[in-house]
């Protein structure tokens, strides 16, 4: 559905987006993560023909965004809570939008009531907390009824209940058979309904690939309990397997509790308890993005 | 595995589904969506109160003119006859193509710096056709102001008990005044996509026209004065200034000119916004 190019953008000296090339299948929610500065929001923008490439390009359905004939009914985007006048109301804000494109001023009402903010429709957007410019923003994307919604931080100034509509919203419109392309900082939120994630750092594209493809990377933890530990320890040292010790026991990394209780029956060790634990989503792509973290806290 | 990488552009192939036609744009395409770029520009104009403030106040600024000069003024300082209806009704058309060229500006800026420009150029990427819509509504914006502020100084100065004097040119004064408030807007726009900037564009419109000119017309010879182009805008409503001098009245260029010159600074300034528009990223 979306075909990223060899995309590539410089400011200055400064690589905003280097070579970056992937692809964006219909049907399915795409996360796209990466710390503060690796070059998403500025992606994003190019692929909606905000901001020139240097090199590359974007296409949908083999067309480039900026050749579509009424692109807003192709693809739906939100690139920020505040792209609408604070002196319009939601209503006008609506029907300038669909008048731009086309589109039937009835679908005004449909995405209003779409996004809960039916009550609120002759309210300047001044008035309107982040959570509502951000519906309204959502509405925007969504008069086109189109194939694809691009959004940038879509949950920022959401509260619990809007982030679960969101959510649900965004899922239903894969479902569908929509494609949703949705840059998030809320790693855990977005493991519970991205099917594929873009993961970019520094500029570059780090990984392309399933969310259960980007957890398998991260490697478990089997943390053992046993009185015959320097046995136990010995037996890993040997096998090449890494661990720590700690005072009642072990934490062996890269590998299995069924392993590591296979190894200690085999050996005659008394284990006292055993467990594995998996690391989060949010553990395993702070670990691929450590080393091109721009902006890192202390 | 539903997505897969491309180490270069030229790995990459389009995903083209069979059961979806995407159509492109063609240069016919665009010229056919103008009409709806136009409503889209007009919904934006007239859902703005700053814009219906601006409109409604032009006939008010006429009337109150007209009749403090014909009540509390009565006597024209530069000629020393009685102000009359046939000069009186167009004085307030100078402030009114000041506020229309404001409102050019912020027709740009403000969408600069709300962020919907993002979404316009989103959703029509031929950005010449943003621009001829914008340049349309905005002419027309100043046309109607124009219109309203004229009826307005017509309307203060009957008010205001002013005697009807020579009326054989207020026909064409109308013409040429209202041909200044709808070039006006358009100035405006040229400004406000150079700079982009509400506050930057609007001060220095201001300061141009009511304080660096008046210092350059002081400083620089009258010959070159004349093709300022705040002064070619009074030249358009053949009024006289505070500022002119027996030489500068004898070099004053014919209205025809000074409305060429006023439209060819317009449109200068909006082609190298719209150059500038093409090449910039949109925020």
């Amino acid at each position: 559905m979306i075909t990223v190019s060899g995309l590539t953008k410089h400011y200055g000296d400064r690589i905003a987006v280097h070579e970056m090339s992937f692809d964006v299948a219909a049907g399915r929610v795409t996360g796209f993560v990466g710390p503060n500065g690796a070059g998403k929001s500025t992606t994003m923008r190019m692929m909606v023909g905000l901001t020139h490439p240097d090199r590359g390009d974007v296409r949908y359905h083999g067309v480039p965004y900026t050749r579509l004939l009424r692109p807003a009914r192709i693809v739906g985007s939100v690139l920020g809570a505040h792209c609408m006048h604070p002196g319009r109301t939601a209503r006008n804000h609506l029907r300038a939008t669909a008048a731009l494109s086309a589109i039937s001023a009835d679908r005004i009402d449909e995405v209003l009531r779409e996004v809960g903010l039916e009550s609120a429709a002759d309210q300047r957007a001044g008035s309107f907390s982040l959570g509502m410019r951000q519906r309204l923003a959502l509405a925007g994307a969504l008069l086109g009824e189109p194939e694809v919604l691009l959004l940038d931080e879509p949950s920022n100034g959401l509260d619990p209940d809007g982030i679960r509509w969101l959510r649900n919203s965004l899922s239903a419109f894969a479902a569908r058979g929509g494609t949703v392309f949705v840059s998030s900082h809320l790693i855990g939120e977005l493991e519970m309904f991205a099917d594929d994630l873009i993961v970019v750092g520094g500029g570059k594209l780090l990984a392309a690939e399933s969310v259960s493809s980007t957890l398998a990377r991260g490697r478990s933890t089997v943390v053992v309990r046993t009185p015959q530990a320097a046995e136990l320890a010995s037996l890993l040292h040997r096998g090449d397997i890494e661990f720590d010790v700690s005072h009642d026991g072990l934490s062996i990394r890269g590998t299995t509790a069924a392993t590591v209780s296979q190894l200690a029956f085999d050996h005659q060790i008394r284990v006292v308890e055993i467990a594995e634990s998996s690391p989060s989503l949010e553990e395993v792509l702070l670990e691929m993005t450590s080393s091109v973290t721009e902006f890192a806290s202390a | 595995m539903t997505i897969t990488t491309h180490p270069t552009a030229s790995a990459s192939v389009a995903h083209e589904s069979p059961t979806v036609r995407v159509l492109q744009r063609s240069r016919r395409d665009d010229t056919a969506s103008i009409p709806t770029a136009l409503h889209c520009e007009w919904i934006k104009v007239s859902t703005l109160r700053s814009n219906v403030t601006i409109l409604a106040l032009t006939p008010v600024i006429g009337v109150a003119l007209s009749w403090i000069l014909a009540t509390f003024v009565k006597i024209d300082p530069d000629t020393d006859l009685p102000f009359n209806v046939g000069e009186t009704f167009i004085f307030s058309t100078w402030l009114t193509t000041v506020l229309a060229a404001i409102v050019g500006t912020l027709m740009f800026t403000s969408e600069a710096q709300h962020g919907t420009m993002a979404a316009a150029v989103a959703a029509q990427p031929a950005r010449w056709v943003t621009v001829a819509s914008k340049t349309t509504v905005a002419a027309g914006f100043g046309l109607a102001m124009g219109i309203l502020g004229m009826i307005g100084g017509l309307s203060g100065a009957i008010l205001g008990g002013l005697a009807k004097g020579d009326t054989s040119g207020i026909a064409s004064t109308a013409l040429w005044g209202l041909l200044l408030t709808a070039l006006a807007p358009v100035l405006g726009l040229g400004v406000g996509m150079i700079l982009r900037h509400s506050a930057a564009a609007v001060s220095i419109l201001l300061v141009w026209a009511f304080v660096l000119e008046n210092i350059a017309r002081t400083l620089i010879p009258v010959s070159t004065a004349r093709y300022l182009p705040f002064s070619a805008a009074t030249g358009i409503l053949g009024m006289s200034s505070a500022t002119d001098t027996p030489e500068s009245i004898a070099a004053a260029l014919t209205p025809f000119q000074n409305g060429v010159l006023f439209g060819g600074y317009a449109f200068v300034l909006l082609a190298i916004g719209t150059i500038l528009f093409y090449r910039r990223d949109t925020d």
